[in-house]
């Protein structure tokens, strides 16, 4: 599992690739610090790379979109595979966030 | 100018550093309660009286002051609310807070003949109460309130009758009276508007408290007091269980839209549909929750799942479980998605398959 973060266009863009799962989770959550630490700019979840999301993962992405919603930015989620967009429906987390 | 007023017009610049002194605290002790009891004002306008403007007033009546302290609006400051109503509440608490000198404040609202309509602004000479500093505390000030339309009257008629070298003649004058005569049924009908809608309010809240929700119509305020009852916990619980999963907030106003869409009219409705669909619904989530070992759900999973119930139970299909998928996806969308569904966009294929998993379903069955 790889996660890496990009500034672009004025929004931190986080890059997702391979399976965010339980065992990926720690290390995961080390990468997205710059995502808490920014200050209030749009964040991107990129998730084309993404083959997988477990519950761990989605703790993770509710951590990025609190924080971000405290400091009034947005938080959107892109590219995502069905069985990730099927996951997102069963647990309803579908309308916490904003797609692209 | 004479001597007398020259005198005045002395003190005032000698005084003016208080005046700005006095101004800023006024205004923040004005401005902390307003706030405080949440009372919406449009404005606070406040000015220290320009020299110029006061070497005028002198010019034209400086024998009618006896001492600087009797001309009350060398700090004027204008309190401009949105309703009627909201003038008397911001005049109690200006009486709350300061000293009123009542011998010298006018209500301009009563002054009017029965049949005649004006300039309508009540006017408040005010002191700080003890406990300031004493050189402030002898500076009067006024204090005027008003609503904007009132405010909005008096600004034209001001600068159009008074500040004119010409003589307005008298069916001009008529009209603004006209006018001012309009704007007070207006403002009244604001306020009146008001009330209505909060005993309206609060009579949906007895409604959906009580359980008659056969008699409440469905819209966003009903449908915010009908949440605060928490209809969907004991179906969240019943999914959550399957996984012990924890529960998190999840904002169901984006869901109100589809309802309206199912024709349904009032909460009644709504409940009937929790009523005879929970069942269902849990089903539908067992069926695709129960497969993996996710063990964070929102708040909107019941929702969700009875909406897609009802809709396919309607013979809705797949494109109708598209619409409510689009609908919710990316948190408060203010209405139901107009555009027929793309079944080759990103939740055609989820809407697909959540379809497939549902005919297998009892519900579908029969």
């Amino acid at each position: 599992m790889n996660t890496t973060i990009k500034e672009q266009n004025g929004e931190l863009v986080a890059f997702f690739e391979g399976r965010l799962d339980t065992a990926a989770a720690p290390q995961a959550e080390k990468d997205i610090q710059p995502l808490l630490a920014s200050n209030g700019k749009n964040i991107v979840l990129d998730c084309n790379a993404l083959e997988y999301i477990s519950s761990s993962g989605l703790r993770l992405f509710l951590t990025v979109l609190k924080s971000a919603k405290a400091k009034g930015g947005h938080v959107f989620i892109t590219g995502m595979n069905n069985d990730i967009r099927n996951v997102f429906s069963m647990t309803g987390f579908t309308n916490l966030f904003e797609f692209r | 100018m004479d001597a007398h007023s020259e005198s005045l017009l002395e003190q005032f610049r000698q005084r003016k550093p208080l005046l700005v002194e006095l101004e800023a605290i006024v205004l923040q002790r004005l401005q902390e309660a307003l706030n405080q009891q949440h009372i919406q004002v449009t404005a606070i306008d406040h000015r220290v009286k320009e020299e110029r403007s006061l070497a005028g007033k002198l010019e034209r009546k400086g024998s009618k002051y006896k001492s600087i302290d009797d001309i009350t609006d060398l700090l004027g400051i204008r309190v401009i609310t949105f309703y009627t109503d909201d003038v008397d509440k911001v005049a109690a608490l200006v009486a709350q807070m300061f000293d009123i000198d009542w011998s010298n404040s006018v209500d301009k609202r009563k002054l009017h003949e029965l049949d005649s309509f004006g300039y309508n602004s009540l006017h408040y000479i005010c002191r700080l109460p003890e406990g300031a500093p004493a050189e402030l505390c002898r500076i009067p000030f006024e204090i005027q309130m008003r609503t904007a339309l009132q405010h909005v009257w008096s600004t034209l008629n001001h600068d159009t009758g008074y500040k004119s070298d010409v003589q307005i003649p008298r069916e001009y004058v008529r009209q603004f009276g006209r006018l001012a005569g309009m704007l007070e049924l207006v403002d009244n009908e604001f306020s009146r508007l008001r009330t209505s809608l909060a005993d309206y309010r609060r009579r949906m809240q007895s409604l959906v408290a009580s359980g008659q929700l056969e008699e409440v119509p469905l819209n966003a305020d009903t449908w915010d007091n009908y949440l605060l009852t928490h209809p969907f916990d004991r179906l969240n619980n019943r999914i959550a269980a399957v996984n012990q999963a924890e529960v998190f907030p999840a904002p169901l106003q984006p869901f109100l839209p589809i309802l309206i869409s199912f024709g349904m009219q009032t909460l009644g409705d709504v409940q009937q549909m929790v009523d005879s669909q929970s069942d269902n619904a849990y089903l539908l989530a067992l069926s695709r929750v129960g497969l993996t070992d996710i063990d964070i759900i929102t708040e909107s999973v019941g929702l969700m799942n009875l909406c897609i119930v009802h809709a396919l139970q309607n013979g809705g299909g797949t494109p109708a479980v598209c619409r409510i998928l689009d609908t919710v996806s990316g948190g408060a969308q203010p209405e139901l998605q107009r555009t027929a569904c793309d079944r080759s966009g990103a939740n055609g294929a989820l809407a697909e398959s959540i379809v497939r998993h549902a005919s297998s379903l009892p519900f579908m069955q029969r």
